[in-house]
């Protein structure tokens, strides 16, 4: 099922949340909503799930229109932030949401053995759900939107409040677990490495506004202005034409075309090689030194030329 | 010491003897508490819900009047209701002073800021995405909150104690609207202070007992409910 925002706006208490004139997630993709906290990604969301009334504008969902305050079997199933439980075990939560959606008594046990065993809590399916671990807690949270099987899937913020080990083993695992259960997925983040690892295409979300959106190499080939570019991990730096943005790793030590200067703030070693931390005029970049180079002063104003750019 | 003694026992025989204006008492201060009570449940919950759940100005004003209110005097209760059922009051016309309903309204009026601080406390520490949670899952509002009271059972048993336990327990507002009349609005509590006014201490002791052990039977009975999904 595809879902559509057009012309859509939200105001709240005289401030303008969202304003997107126009965006269309397709069927059977998954798209990471990214930016920074404030930016309006988590209202996009609960517009798309009806939890919001537009001030303006329309959410379709396989073209029909969202409507705040629906009741009976739902197209979408959300999985908040922060994990949401209600007292009882992990089964009962799931299966309240299947009955909710209606699904027969038959199906619902094996619906929940499913989800729980794929998503890694299905030791934990008759434990309190009010005292899982944070990552349990994630992955129960996870279960419970992806046993519904919806036709749309939102996830806000899938991997917060996880340790790091956690995380990593979810960042493995949500793939496979989104191909399994979910058809068109809609996530939430603010961490790029989330959303290029989990997403097939980006939504760059900026003060409210949706500043760029399409597959990933679309959206990261072409930054539409330093803002984004500074999200997507460049290194913008004012060159005497214009202004250039520099992928993460473009910076290498030496001269050239397109060549700057580096004052060095910090050397970090990092086991294998040294890791450099500094500014450009200013602008805080950082260069990963090869092998065996020879470490730097604190202060040193070392030359750096820009292996590939993109102009601003 | 002996007064206590012999209040215990006299308890134990008006109640083995099957005193039948005792258990008129008992039955009427009953019947008008559970009713009073009932009633607060069904204005003060939702009200609660509103407050805890509700964005709208003026939200916390209420909420402390609310606060306020649940220390509210009885007797000074009693006195509002009286003034608004006497004959030259706004709702004399009605003819209720002195009356059950009389003393019903007033312990509503006691009880409902009780329900309502209770209800709201309880809804504000369930998590603030649960009926949002219930609503991306195609529940409508009524199931929506009464799988909300559910998961606040603890507080709303609660609610429902703190009220119950305020009205059965006062005797200001009971006397002032009620006006104590044998046979018709005597209750236990204004029976206990007649009695006492009338020297009659270990009766008075006993009808204490009675109302403890009534208030305590009543409240088991919630107490069981309430921890019965703990």
């Amino acid at each position: 099922m595809d879902v559509a925002v057009d012309q859509l706006l939200f105001i709240r208490d005289g401030r303008r949340v969202l304003d997107v004139p126009g965006l269309t997630f397709p069927t059977g993709s998954t798209t990471a909503l990214f930016g920074p906290n404030g930016s309006g990604k988590t209202t996009l969301i609960r517009l798309i799930a009806g939890l919001e009334r537009p001030t303006r504008g329309t959410v379709t969902l396989g073209g029909v229109a969202v409507k705040v305050g629906r009741v009976g079997v739902q197209p979408v199933g959300l999985a908040f932030q922060e994990p949401v439980f209600l007292r009882g075990s992990v089964r009962r939560n799931l299966d309240l949401a299947l009955r909710l959606r209606r699904v027969p008594a038959a199906d619902r046990v094996a619906r929940i053995e499913e989800a729980a065993r794929e998503c890694g809590v299905a030791h934990v399916l008759d434990r309190s759900a009010r005292q899982l671990s944070g990552g349990e807690a994630q992955r129960a949270n996870l279960a419970r939107a992806l046993a519904l099987r919806a036709p749309v899937t939102l996830l806000d913020e899938p991997l917060a409040g996880i340790d790091r080990i956690a995380r990593t083993q979810l960042l493995h695992d949500l793939p496979r677990l989104l191909a399994t259960f979910a058809a068109t997925t809609i996530l939430v983040t603010h961490d790029r490495e989330e959303a290029f690892r989990l997403a097939d295409r980006l939504v760059v979300m900026i003060g409210g506004m949706a500043r760029t959106a399409g597959t990933k190499a679309e959206v990261y080939s072409r930054p539409p202005d330093r803002e984004t570019a500074e999200l997507l991990g460049y290194t913008v730096l004012r060159t005497g034409g214009g202004t250039v943005a520099v992928p993460p790793g473009g910076l290498k030590p030496g001269g050239g075309e397109l060549s700057f200067t580096l004052v060095v703030e910090r050397v970090v070693d990092m086991g294998n090689h040294l890791h450099v931390l500094g500014t450009i005029a200013g602008a805080r970049t950082d260069l990963r030194l090869p092998t065996g180079a020879a470490r730097p002063t604190l202060g040193q104003e070392m030359p750096v030329v820009a292996a590939s750019h993109v102009p601003l | 010491m002996n007064d206590l003694r012999y209040g215990v026992a006299e308890a134990i025989r008006l109640l083995l003897a099957g005193d039948a204006e005792l258990y008129a008492v008992v039955s009427r201060t009953l019947a008008i508490s559970l009713l009073a009570t009932l009633l607060a449940m069904a204005v003060g919950v939702p009200l609660g819900y509103g407050l805890a759940r509700g964005k709208f100005p003026g939200r916390l004003v209420l909420l402390s009047a609310v606060n306020t209110g649940m220390g509210m005097p009885p007797v000074v209760v009693g006195l509002v209701v009286w003034l608004l059922l006497t004959r030259s009051g706004p709702l004399g016309s009605l003819d209720l002073i002195y009356t059950k309903p009389a003393m019903v309204l007033a312990q509503f009026v006691i009880a409902t800021p009780l329900v309502i601080g209770f209800t709201a406390a309880s809804i504000q520490a369930l998590p603030p995405q649960l009926p949002d949670l219930l609503a991306t899952l195609g529940a409508g509002r009524i199931r929506r909150l009464w799988i909300i009271s559910k998961e606040a059972q603890l507080g709303l048993v609660a609610a429902v104690m703190a009220g119950f336990g305020a009205v059965v327990s006062e005797v200001g507002a009971s006397m002032t609207v009620g006006g104590n009349l044998r046979g018709s609005t005597r209750v236990l509590t204004t029976a206990i202070v007649t009695e006492t006014g009338r020297g009659n201490v270990p009766v008075a002791l006993a009808l204490g007992l009675v109302l403890l052990a009534l208030a305590f039977a009543v409240n088991l009975l919630l107490t069981l409910i309430q921890q019965r999904q703990r």
